[in-house]
């Protein structure tokens, strides 16, 4: 059934598909409206889960983690301030293999205060051992939900989807819902091998010291390089089953390409318009758009990007110090090939600053003018 | 470009209030108590001062509406708690017995300072106004009239002061020594009494009319109303109610013999049932409708009741026939059910055919009620079934006369007759000054809803304290006790403070742009900056903050 | 970086969006502009259109101007910025032109439908613009759609948006209405077909 939703909107139904039990989260704009939503569901008796009302978002995950914990399918959604009131908590949850799906609605952090979309939020969490998938269109919101339970009750790690405030989150667009029966037979019950449960009492979270805690820790990596192999797997049956798929890279028009954008977000949606229209123009222009940012698809990037002969990274975020972050990954995937091509990386769209055609034009038409990037870092449009 | 966020003009330059489209309104509402009170009392405030410990300035603040605390703690039926809203929350509050004990403790600390000091502006305004009769009416008329300047004279027909608070109420329930302090207060004012004057026949009105600015009529009401049986005029064993109180508060105790029927249902009956069951006598009260339509104060009728007076309910007398001697009445009497609700809602009883019994008896009181005696008025005075012809001030027929309480036909209550007197005398004021009457537009009423009831605990609450029916039924001690100081000031703070700021800080705490500011009186509310979220008349516990329409 | 060459990217944007319509509902917070623009996306959406709308990205409050955004488009809509050159525009409150820049942006030859009870010709300065008035606020109340101070017309405005450009047809709006309204179906319908066949035009 296709249906005109916002992306807030997509994100519960996701939820109602995937037959979520538990669902513990605080409000913040601008995820609100997917509480909201969830609630309304819940109370209309169409999504039989318990909706824990928490008073924080530490809470929020805390009630998460022992929801998971007793083998329940779990969700929470978040943002900014909120997501990085649970950074202690995301940790456990990972650590724990607890495979909890949240929504992060990518904001900027504040100070200054500000409500609008960037990936700072998000990005901060990179090393919690979350799952992070980041999507550029409704469709691709409510899918990832049901994969991502998918993903992370196979791999038992948490899962993050990430989607763009107010461009995702508030923007209404047709959106294909589908049928709860053929989502029951794609994603079936989360049974785990241990949980909580008063008839076989179990101890979880105990101490272990320098003898095992090593181990633990490189199972967890183990599952990580896993998931790659894995996400593609349950992408793969997701395009059987429902005619889509999205891949945890994808490469756009990169066919002989002289220079590749690397996006994420509703960037890379932009960009397809700015891609199409250069093609159109006999110019060799393509774009990588990375969906999966944890694990990091070291291996589909180094493909992606083999061929190319320079490389533009689009950063909606920063890190201080270093640069856009994204372009940090790529680098770095690209290093120990021996294929030196000049990465040029870009910081745009911070704090909602709208990343438009021309801003995406400006920075393929400054890659294209140069032969080394100069600076590791360039600011678009910077008004100083 | 500063290196972090920062306006180099502080926010105060960003004058918020322009988004508002409701805003806050700091204002005083009526509690329901206050606007139940006949006198008009500020409940609230004097309860919030007895919950502070400071008793003198409660009484003080009481009198400037109610010159009768003492009195009216004791016997009035205090509509007030009826209202009080905590009765809706978990048990109403005592209101009659704090006022008792402000009342009681500011005379028993009174150090007579009052007398110079109310003295000095009496008559300052040189108008001269007569007060017919000294009763709770004429003399809370006198009070508010003297302490606004004018010079008063009381003209009495008794030989004492009181009017039905002495001569109607017996000694358990209001001593006398209580009504002597109040009205030795009010007539401390510089009030003149001239006793044992009636009207009518020791001086007449019209030389009142020329050598005073203006009357109050406040004769009350003293003519007992007959049963029309026959039988009834037969004996001196069958005594008029209001006779039988008066002789027994003068200290002339009437002959009843043991069984005492008396007939009535409202507190004269139950006054005189507990009067003559405390001379020793078997009192039986027969009244022709249920208990629930009594009219007497509840609380009475209860202490009757465990007093061991027997009631005779849907029962009405037809007929006396006396004994051969003379000493013994056979009342006859007929069983009466109720019947369907007439206009006001009461059910009016009929007689069952055929249930005709009769009742012995030694003697019989009647008190079906009194009616005022108004003989003495002359003819443009005009009158109604219920009394003296009186407008919304107050004012009768002719030029410079108001009249009120009993005789006027006010409900038969002490605290109406104060409300009535008090009303005069505030008319009687803007007719010497030459003022018209404001329209008073209606006030608004705390309801249940207004308040925010999270702000408030249910909890425990005194009751009064009484003497046990072994230590009261054999003389005249004042039964009720009251409250000791303790239990009137944990009484006092269960107060809700109905639309009565308090200044609990709670508007000033929650406002999300410190708006509100605390003055010496109450609060401000700076609109310049308030958004009009109405978060403090949401967590405004007693509705003192309301919400209007943005005035554009 | 500094911002570029601007030069190079106009000419790729007028080309890029010649099919796409794009719309700007201007109201104030708490008149719903924001849900005209989800029952437009809906009814062209049921024309088998692919759609996008969006509110302003702005935190909004009771009695401020805000605005909604719709675009339309045969094809998917890739495009993820904000709206910056509407083709038209409708204006739900008349007394926003004093206060905010209503026509900026706005192309040539575009419709302005203001919920007025003027006619066209009282809007003489938009010389550039063809403009349309309905009183949408009288044919709200008539059919109890809110109070004569605060009545409800993003409803009932969209009918005489689909007679003015004819970007999107009546039995379209009226079945999103009867769908998506909650409360008082008939009377959002009544209004809406009302404002359809009452609407005001510099042609006529």
């Amino acid at each position: 059934m296709k249906k005109v939703l916002m992306g807030n909107h997509a994100v519960a139904y996701g939820v109602l598909l995937a037959r979520v039990g538990v669902i513990s989260a605080y409000p913040i704009t601008p995820q609100t409206t997917i509480v909201e939503k969830l609630s309304d569901l819940c109370a209309r008796g169409e999504l039989n889960a318990k909706l824990i009302d928490v008073e924080s978002e530490h809470s929020a995950m805390a009630g998460c983690i022992g929801a998971s914990a007793a083998g329940v399918r779990t969700f929470t959604a978040t943002s900014s301030q909120g997501l990085a009131l649970m950074h202690e908590l995301l940790h456990w949850a990972a650590g724990a293999r607890l495979p909890i799906v949240m929504a992060n609605v990518n904001r900027a952090m504040g100070p200054p205060w500000n409500i609008w979309t960037d990936q700072n939020d998000s990005l901060s969490q990179r090393d919690t051992g979350w799952m992070q998938f980041y999507c550029e269109s409704n469709q691709e919101v409510l899918d990832t939900v049901i994969q991502a339970f998918k993903i992370s009750e196979k791999v038992l790690l948490p899962s993050m989807i990430l989607l763009d405030g107010f461009f995702l989150s508030h923007t209404s667009e047709p959106v294909d819902i589908p049928d709860q029966e053929k989502v029951d037979s794609y994603l079936p019950e989360y049974k785990p091998k241990y949980k909580l449960d008063v008839k076989f009492p179990l101890s979880f979270g105990n101490l272990t010291d320098e003898n095992y805690y090593y181990e633990l820790r490189y199972k967890m990596q183990e599952a990580m390089e896993k998931a790659k192999n894995i996400a593609t797997e349950v992408d793969a049956e997701f395009l059987s089953t429902f005619g889509r798929s999205y891949g945890i890279v994808e490469s756009y028009r990169c066919d002989n390409a002289d220079l590749i954008t690397v996006t994420s977000g509703t960037i890379s949606s932009t960009t397809r318009v700015v891609i199409d229209k250069l093609r159109d123009k006999g110019k060799k222009i393509g774009m990588l758009k990375i969906k999966m940012f944890r694990p990091f698809p070291v291996e589909d990037v180094r493909m992606a990007l083999e061929n190319a002969k320079k490389v533009a990274v689009i950063d909606r975020n920063i890190s201080f110090g270093n640069g856009g972050i994204f372009c940090q990954e790529v680098k770095s995937a690209m290093y120990n090939t021996g294929n030196h091509i000049p990465v040029f990386g870009y910081i745009a769209g911070l704090g909602g600053r709208d990343v438009t055609p021309m801003v995406i034009e400006d920075i393929i038409d400054f890659t294209m003018r140069h032969d080394r990037p100069g600076d590791d870092i360039h600011w678009v449009g910077l008004k100083i | 470009m500063p290196y972090l966020a920062v306006s180099l003009a502080n926010t105060e330059a960003n004058l918020t209030g322009n988004w508002r489209s409701v805003r806050p309104v700091y204002k005083n509402k009526v509690p329901p108590c206050k606007n139940a009170c006949p006198a008009g009392e500020d409940i609230p405030l004097y309860l919030a001062l007895i919950s502070k410990k400071r008793f003198k300035e409660a009484w003080k603040r009481i009198i400037e509406s109610n010159p009768f605390p003492g009195v009216c703690g004791r016997v009035c039926y205090h509509p007030c708690e009826r209202e009080c809203l905590r009765g809706k929350f978990d048990k109403e509050i005592s209101i009659h017995s704090i006022e008792r004990l402000a009342a009681d403790y500011a005379h028993s600390h009174s150090r007579k300072d009052n007398k110079k000091r109310q003295r000095k502006g009496q008559g300052k305004k040189g108008k001269k106004v007569a007060i017919i009769g000294a009763g709770p009416a004429g003399l809370t008329c006198a009070y508010f009239l003297s302490k606004m300047g004018y010079r008063v004279i009381i003209f009495e027909a008794s030989s004492a002061t009181g009017g039905m608070l002495r001569q109607g109420i017996p000694e358990y329930r209001l001593p006398k020594k209580i009504l002597d302090k109040e009205i030795e207060y009010i007539l401390d004012l510089g009030i003149k009494v001239k006793n044992n004057t009636r009207i009518g026949t020791d001086i007449d009105i019209e030389d009142i009319r020329r050598n005073y600015n203006a009357i109050f009529i406040a004769t009350g009401a003293h003519k007992n109303r007959k049963l029309l049986i026959p039988g009834e005029d037969n004996s001196h064993r069958i005594i008029p109610g209001l006779d039988f109180l008066k002789g027994q508060n003068s200290g002339h105790n009437k002959e009843t013999g043991e069984r005492v029927a008396i007939i009535g249902g409202g507190n004269t009956a139950i006054d005189i049932a507990r009067s003559v069951l405390r001379q020793g006598t078997k009192p039986m009260l027969i009244y022709r409708r249920s208990r629930e339509e009594m009219p007497a104060i509840e609380e009475e009728i209860h202490q009757a009741e465990n007093e061991g007076i027997i009631f005779h309910y849907l029962t009405s007398p037809t007929d006396i026939i006396m004994d051969e001697e003379g000493k013994k009445i056979n009342l006859g009497c007929i069983r009466m059910k109720q019947g369907e609700p007439d206009k006001t809602g009461r059910r009016a009883p009929a007689a069952i055919k055929g249930s005709n019994f009769i009742i012995e008896a030694d003697s019989m009181i009647s008190a079906i009620g009194e009616d005022p005696d108004l003989s003495f008025l002359p003819a443009d005075i005009k009158t109604n079934k219920m009394g003296i012809l009186i407008d919304a001030n107050n004012a009768t027929t002719l030029e410079g006369v108001f009249a009120g309480g009993d005789a006027a036909g006010e409900p038969r209550s002490v605290i109406s007759a104060i409300g009535s007197g008090k009303r005069g005398a505030y008319s009687i004021d803007r007719y010497l000054k030459g003022v018209k009457s404001e329209e008073i537009s209606k006030p608004s009423i705390v309801q249940y809803e207004d308040l925010n009831l999270d702000y408030f605990e249910k909890g425990k609450w005194n009751e009064p304290l009484k003497l046990s029916v072994e230590d009261r039924i054999n003389d005249y001690k004042e039964v009720n006790k009251g409250f000791s100081a303790e239990m009137g000031i944990t009484e006092a703070s269960r107060c809700f403070s109905c639309g009565i700021c308090n200044m609990c800080d709670n508007c000033l705490i929650f406002c999300p742009d410190i708006t509100v500011v605390r003055k010496k009186k109450g609060y401000e509310i700076n609109y310049d900056y308030c958004k009009g979220c109405l978060i403090c008349v949401e967590e405004c516990p007693r509705s003192a903050m309301t919400s209007i329409e943005e005035i554009k | 970086m500094r911002a570029g060459n601007n030069t190079l990217t106009f000419s790729i944007l007028f080309s890029i969006f010649s099919e796409m319509i794009e719309i700007r509902i201007h109201g104030r917070g708490g008149q719903g502009a924001f849900t005209a623009s989800n029952l437009l996306a809906s009814a062209l959406f049921k024309e088998e259109k692919h759609v996008q709308s969006f509110p302003s990205f702005n935190a909004e409050r009771r009695g401020a101007p805000t605005a909604a955004f719709i675009r339309i488009d045969d094809s998917i809509i890739r495009l993820r910025c904000e709206v910056y050159t509407p083709d038209h525009l409708i204006v739900l409150d008349p007394t926003l032109f004093t206060i905010v820049d209503v026509t900026h942006g706005l192309k040539d030859g575009g419709w302005i439908i203001i919920n007025s009870d003027k006619r066209p010709d009282d809007f003489p300065s938009f010389t550039k613009f063809k403009v349309a008035t309905v009183d949408a606020n009288s044919i709200a109340v008539k059919h109890h759609l809110g109070s004569h101070t605060a009545p409800i017309v993003n409803t009932a405005i969209l009918g005489a948006f689909s007679k003015i450009t004819g970007i999107v047809g009546i039995d379209a709006v009226l079945a999103v209405v009867e769908e998506s309204i909650p409360l008082k179906k008939g009377e959002n319908v009544a209004a809406a077909r009302e404002t359809y066949e009452k609407v005001n035009t510099t042609e006529d």
